[in-house]
């Protein structure tokens, strides 16, 4: 991802929508950094602005879903950090819920952190199931399912009878198959994951109380994720 | 070879109906007689007009049909004792329903009599007859992702209590009333009794028995039930393996009492799903599909239409084989015990909110 092209396209949506803040976005120790001129600094959340999770949330909160039971979330990947897919999946449960999380129990499996399935308790009651892998082999795009269970509806990102998410656009011809998924004409030409990061970065410059907001909740996190891996190594659930 | 001559018991359990057309169509099958436990399991046998006489004492449905060889125990867990000794008594082979029974008293009882009496006792859990569970085994077997590290299951399907109330009865489907954990108004006997499958999926992928396991409850969706209907369970196997599985009642259902078109409040009633993580790559897996989807009669609501359920034609064929040449099926009694002790380990996990270590 090109910090550079991000962060001219950050300011233009600024200028667009008139924010007066302005921010950079770098790339630090794995993470995605925005600092702003205010002197306020944040690691960036961008699935707390990505569109599916927003809307997800939404069921939640706007009655569409009624009495919370259970989340269950995977996320295969290709390689990173285990710990921080761990985080974020648990910080994507509290956020939809606004529940933090009390209890974790993992168990990891590989070298290196390849994979690890994760039961934690909402302080609300509600269960999670959270399935991580890192050993999706190189050229394959990420495989994450969000699924909420509730006793009025069930509501998912992905389709009904379907193992993996769908792409927008599929062109088969003599270099074999492409896919495309487009979801900001904004922002039109960055890749997903880029385009949720400059949401993000202009989510917080536009609203920078969100400064403070994420980083307690990337210490949150980070704290559940660890407390995970040890319930692994101790064999024991971890309250946090 | 001569047509094992079979019978029916009870007809209360989930699956009564999926043996119908097997024991009818299985031409090494004789299908002559049932026997209901009750009228209302009677009335509902009759809708299915299978042509084969149905008492309601098994007495007399030996007394008039002393050539049966062997029967389809289709009952309630809390009956599967009982019915055992009546069987074994007569040298009459069992294929029995996926619970033989919690008690594990009772589950060496079971070994027992079926030793001496050298019948045949199959358990009955169809998904090692699934021909997507066979390629799974296969590709697995031949490396296509490596050593297993990890494995997600789900076992999810909607709840069958109001068409078999029994699976909603700790007494019928646990086989006692035990609390699910101190303060908890529900106890033992929900989702869990009812997906064994998983459980038993996981040995047989990985050659590998269960070292612990961790189970959690979750708020039920269905608030009038006495019994769990959501839970998650993970843990380790022997090997390393870490899984991770989903057996909850987690699809709601109209509350119909003879399972029929229009059962499905959530599109699709049932799921068996697996994600394994390899040390070469990782493996996705629907055991049931491709399916067909409609949005017509009877609720004009968007419904999965599975195409095939031909498992019961694998697992017929293997017990009257074991019946007929003296052979022990796959999932014996003796194989299926520690499956049974993971998920008792799951209830003993969710009462101490601790992993519990499996002792085989």
């Amino acid at each position: 991802m090109c910090c550079e092209a991000m962060n001219k396209a950050l300011l233009e949506l600024c200028e667009k929508y008139s924010v007066s803040a302005r921010g950079t976005i770098s790339f630090e120790d794995g993470n995605f950094v925005l600092e702003c001129n205010c002197g306020k600094k944040t690691i960036l959340l961008p699935w707390r602005v990505e569109r599916r999770f927003f809307e997800l949330k939404k069921f939640l909160t706007d009655g569409t879903l009624e009495d919370l039971s259970t989340l269950r979330f995977c996320t295969v990947k290709h390689g990173g950090c285990l710990k921080k897919q761990i985080a974020k999946e648990l910080d994507l449960a509290a956020f939809f819920t606004g529940s933090p999380v009390k209890s974790v129990f993992a168990v990891c499996a590989g070298e290196k952190g390849a994979a690890a399935n994760i039961i934690a308790k909402l302080e609300n009651d509600v269960n999670v199931s959270i399935e991580c892998s890192t050993k999706l082999p190189a050229g394959n795009d990420p495989i994450d399912r969000h699924e909420l269970i509730a006793a009025r509806g069930v509501a998912s990102d992905q389709t009904v009878d379907t193992q993996t998410p769908h792409a927008s656009v599929y062109v088969y011809n003599d270099k074999g198959e492409s896919r495309y998924t487009d979801t900001d004409t904004e922002l039109f030409g960055f890749s997903y994951d880029e385009i949720w990061t400059i949401r993000a970065a202009f989510a917080a410059l536009s609203d920078t109380s969100l400064f403070d907001v994420w980083n307690d909740a990337y210490a949150t996190m980070m704290r559940g994720a660890e407390a995970a891996i040890a319930s692994d190594e101790q064999k024991k659930v971890m309250f946090l | 070879m001569k047509p094992l001559k079979i019978a029916m018991m009870s007809l209360t359990h989930g699956h009564t109906r999926k043996y119908y057309q097997t024991l009818r169509d299985n031409p090494k099958l004789d299908w002559v007689a049932s026997c209901a436990e009750d009228q209302r399991a009677k009335d509902v046998y009759d809708l299915y007009q299978t042509g084969v006489p149905c008492y309601l004492d098994p007495e007399q449905m030996f007394a008039e049909h002393p050539d049966i060889e062997a029967v389809v125990l289709a009952s309630a867990n809390s009956k599967h004792m009982e019915q055992v000794r009546f069987c074994a008594e007569r040298g009459i082979h069992i294929l029995s329903m996926k619970i033989p029974t919690f008690n594990m008293e009772e589950y060496d009882e079971m070994i027992e009599l079926c030793d001496k009496a050298g019948i045949v006792c199959q358990v009955e859990l169809e998904m090692h007859y699934n021909p997507v569970v066979l390629r799974l085994k296969k590709l697995l077997q031949e490396g296509a992702i490596g050593k297993i590290l990890a494995s997600q299951a789900t076992n999810i399907t909607l709840s069958p209590v109001w068409a078999f109330p029994w699976q909603g009865v700790p007494e019928d489907s646990f086989g006692s009333r035990v609390p699910l954990k101190d303060g908890d108004p529900r106890f033992r006997g929900g989702a869990l009794c009812d997906h064994p499958h998983i459980f038993d999926l996981i040995r047989w992928l990985t050659n590998s028995d269960f070292d612990y396991i961790y189970s959690q409850v979750a708020p039920n969706l269905r608030k009038d039930l006495q019994v769990e209907d959501m839970l998650l369970a993970n843990g380790k196997m022997k090997d390393g393996t870490a899984f991770l599985f989903d057996p909850s009642w987690s699809r709601l259902e109209e509350r119909i009492p003879v399972p029929a078109p229009g059962w499905e409040v959530f599109p699709k009633r049932m799921e068996v799903n697996l994600v394994i993580t390899g040390e070469k790559g990782v493996l996705a897996c629907d055991c049931f599909g491709p399916n067909v989807y409609h949005n017509g009669a009877p609720n004009d609501r968007y419904t999965v239409q599975y195409t095939y359920f031909d498992e019961w034609i694998g697992l017929i064929d293997e017990f009257v084989d074991c019946c007929r040449n003296g052979k022990q099926p796959k999932i014996n009694l003796r194989w299926h015990k520690q499956t049974i002790q993971a998920m008792l380990g799951c209830y003993e996990s969710v009462k101490s909110n601790q992993p519990v270590c499996i002792n085989a």
